[in-house]
């Protein structure tokens, strides 16, 4: 089926995403986005693309991979401040440290149904949280946070400015590829599968908890490097990174985009970013009260988010055209 | 550990009061979670309302008046928030049902920020209620001079006979009976001719009412100010999990549970921050189900 669809069809998400991306610092200044913003949402485009591999596929919805954006940028930040300046290194390891961490979450949180999933990674998150704030306060810096890293390199290229941006959004279009190639893999349709109907899954003889725990794992690494690059870009980490504010975010970024279509939460993180920093002026304190009432908003009218939204119009736009 | 009897009554008495303030809000969880299969989160949000509706009334016209209005000013919010709201999820995954009270949560939790600031708000305890309990003038097994906040044991005795109290409407009224079959099987209801709608309108209701009885007499303990709601929020949801999702015994168990782990780990402060996770993680593995969890409840 694949074979006769050509490079194009395939991949066409992949090379506007590329074109969007790599153009950003172009057309990004003219529409009030400062510069700094545009990475920031490249990095965050990272958390959501895996996050949707987790919730868009399995529709296991997590409130707790702050959990893994958190211990990366902990792990990151460490190792540039005792390691080395070379951010390779660090990134790796703290891919490595919250890969291990989401495989005894995930083991434990997968046990039983989405409802219990929801609340205990919300709870597992938070003891991070806590663990961070007191237990490990000599590591992380408790409330200040953790500062003091030198400026990160890429072997010899200082990460700063543009050169952090083009880093990441190269990580981001790699990644969102990668996302796009497990979406219409084998493993990705067991994924979708677990969604649509989990027992009738199990009653074919899979194993759906192997999925979930793949699931859960692969969006735990997006995070982690999306945790990890948020420290290349700027050198500090603070204990929100751990918080549930942290997590709630990443799901009201997916919701507001659109769960499932992995292009979809891209938009709602790129939208509540730029709603976050440059609307927000006119809005003040009460940002999030309007962030939290275009939440409901969507959840209750337009589930789909604002792909739906796209899908209608184009929809109406199709069958008008028709009825003419 | 060296312990004293008289220390070891005072850790005691703060277990329970933690214990009591998370059982209160977990017995709303639980009945609404075992009654109408939602994942309430925004119930840390309805004890954030009733805190600063009882803060409000308390300190404008006294204790009294915030005892008679806010639990039923909360009854009905829960009753108008079921009918509004939650009733057009029912039929939703569950998934949006979380969603969907997580948004109001926020949009609750920032309208009260824009409202009250972020900042704690003083809560002034009644003159009756205010000083310290002479403990051994009571408890004759106690050496010497033991006092403690006479406002924690109230809290402790409300959280008794309001637990009390819903355990008597469930198991010695119709309507308990009813809503105790509705919460096995309420499609079954539903073919008897009981109108089983009506009724998780008002367990909502009572769910939210409870939250408003903990607000009044938890407010002055847990402190008045935004954040309160979702930092009660993820123990309360533990207690609930780990007593097993919609068992009532169970919260009330795992509420005093979680409480006295809090309490007689306070000298350990590394211990104390992960305590409740690590009883979370022995029970679901000793126990998937909770303590007192039942068969078949969302499996």
């Amino acid at each position: 089926m694949n074979n006769q669809q050509s490079f194009w069809q395939l991949n066409k998400a992949v090379v506007l995403f590329a074109l969007v991306a790599l153009t950003m610092p172009l057309w990004f200044p003219l529409i009030n986005g400062y510069s700094g913003l545009d990475t920031k949402i490249m990095i965050f485009c990272i958390f959501l693309v895996g996050f949707d591999i987790l919730l868009g596929f399995t529709g296991y919805l997590s409130f707790g991979h702050a959990a893994f954006f958190g211990i990366a940028a902990y792990s990151t930040g460490l190792m540039l401040k005792n390691f080395s300046d070379n951010i390779i290194p660090a990134i790796i390891v703290a891919v490595i440290a919250a890969t291990l961490v989401a495989i005894v979450i995930g083991l434990l949180t997968l046990k039983r149904t989405g409802i219990y999933f929801s609340i205990l990674t919300l709870a597992f998150a938070e003891m991070f949280h806590s663990m961070a704030m007191a237990m490990l306060q000599t590591w992380t810096g408790g409330e200040n946070g953790l500062t003091g890293m030198p400026t990160p390199m890429l072997f010899d290229i200082k990460m700063q400015g543009s050169a952090v941006f083009y880093f990441t959004a190269i990580m981001a279009i790699l990644l969102f590829y990668i996302a796009k190639r497990i979406e219409r893999s084998p493993v990705g349709l067991m994924m979708k599968a677990i969604k649509c109907n989990q027992t009738r899954l199990e009653y074919t003889g899979i194993n759906a908890r192997k999925y979930k725990l793949l699931a859960f794992v692969i969006s735990a690494m997006y995070a982690a490097i999306a945790g990890a690059l948020m420290v290349v870009y700027e050198p500090f980490v603070g204990h929100e990174f751990l918080g549930w504010h942290q997590s709630g975010e990443v799901v009201i970024m997916s919701v507001i985009g659109g769960v499932g279509t992995l292009v979809g939460p891209m938009i709602g993180a790129a939208f509540m970013l730029y709603f976050e920093n440059v609307l927000s002026v006119d809005l003040g304190e009460q940002w999030l009260l309007v962030l939290g009432l275009i939440f409901m908003f969507v959840v209750i009218f337009m589930p789909g988010g604002f792909m739906e939204a796209v899908e209608r119009i184009k929809k109406r736009f199709i069958t008008t055209a028709d009825g003419e | 550990m060296d312990m004293t009897l008289n220390a070891f009554t005072l850790y005691i008495l703060t277990g329970l009061q933690l214990g009591s303030i998370f059982v209160l809000i977990a017995l709303g969880l639980t009945l609404i979670f075992g009654t109408l299969g939602v994942v309430n989160f925004a119930h840390g949000a309805l004890y954030l309302i009733a805190i600063y509706l009882a803060v409000s009334i308390n300190n404008a016209l006294g204790f009294g008046l915030a005892l008679i209005l806010v639990p039923p000013i909360l009854f009905i919010f829960g009753v108008l928030m079921e009918r509004g709201l939650i009733q057009r999820f029912y039929d939703r995954p569950h998934t949006d049902q979380i969603l969907v009270t997580f948004g109001l949560a926020i949009v609750i939790q920032e309208l009260l920020k824009w409202a009250f600031g972020a900042n704690n708000i003083p809560f002034a305890i009644p003159s009756w209620g205010n000083g310290i309990l002479m403990l051994h003038d009571y408890l004759p097994f106690l050496e010497g001079f033991v006092v403690y906040p006479k406002w924690r044991l109230i809290l402790v005795v409300v959280s008794i006979i309001t637990v009390a109290a819903v355990f008597a409407l469930l198991h010695l009224t119709r309507f308990g009976l009813v809503i105790r079959a509705g919460m096995r099987d309420a499609e079954m209801m539903q073919f008897l001719g009981v109108n089983i709608n009506r009724r998780f309108m008002i367990v909502f209701g009572l769910g939210s009412m409870i939250a408003g009885i903990a607000g009044v007499f938890g407010g002055p303990v847990t402190q008045v100010s935004p954040e309160v709601g979702m930092h009660l929020l993820v123990p309360s949801f533990l207690v609930v999990v780990i007593g097993g999702m919609g068992s009532l015994g169970g919260a009330v168990i795992a509420g005093v549970l979680i409480g006295m782990a809090q309490s007689f780990t306070a000298p350990y402060i590394n211990l104390n921050t992960v305590i409740i996770y690590l009883i979370t993680v022995v029970i679901l593995l000793v126990r998937p189900r909770g303590l007192m969890g039942a068969k078949g409840v969302f499996e």
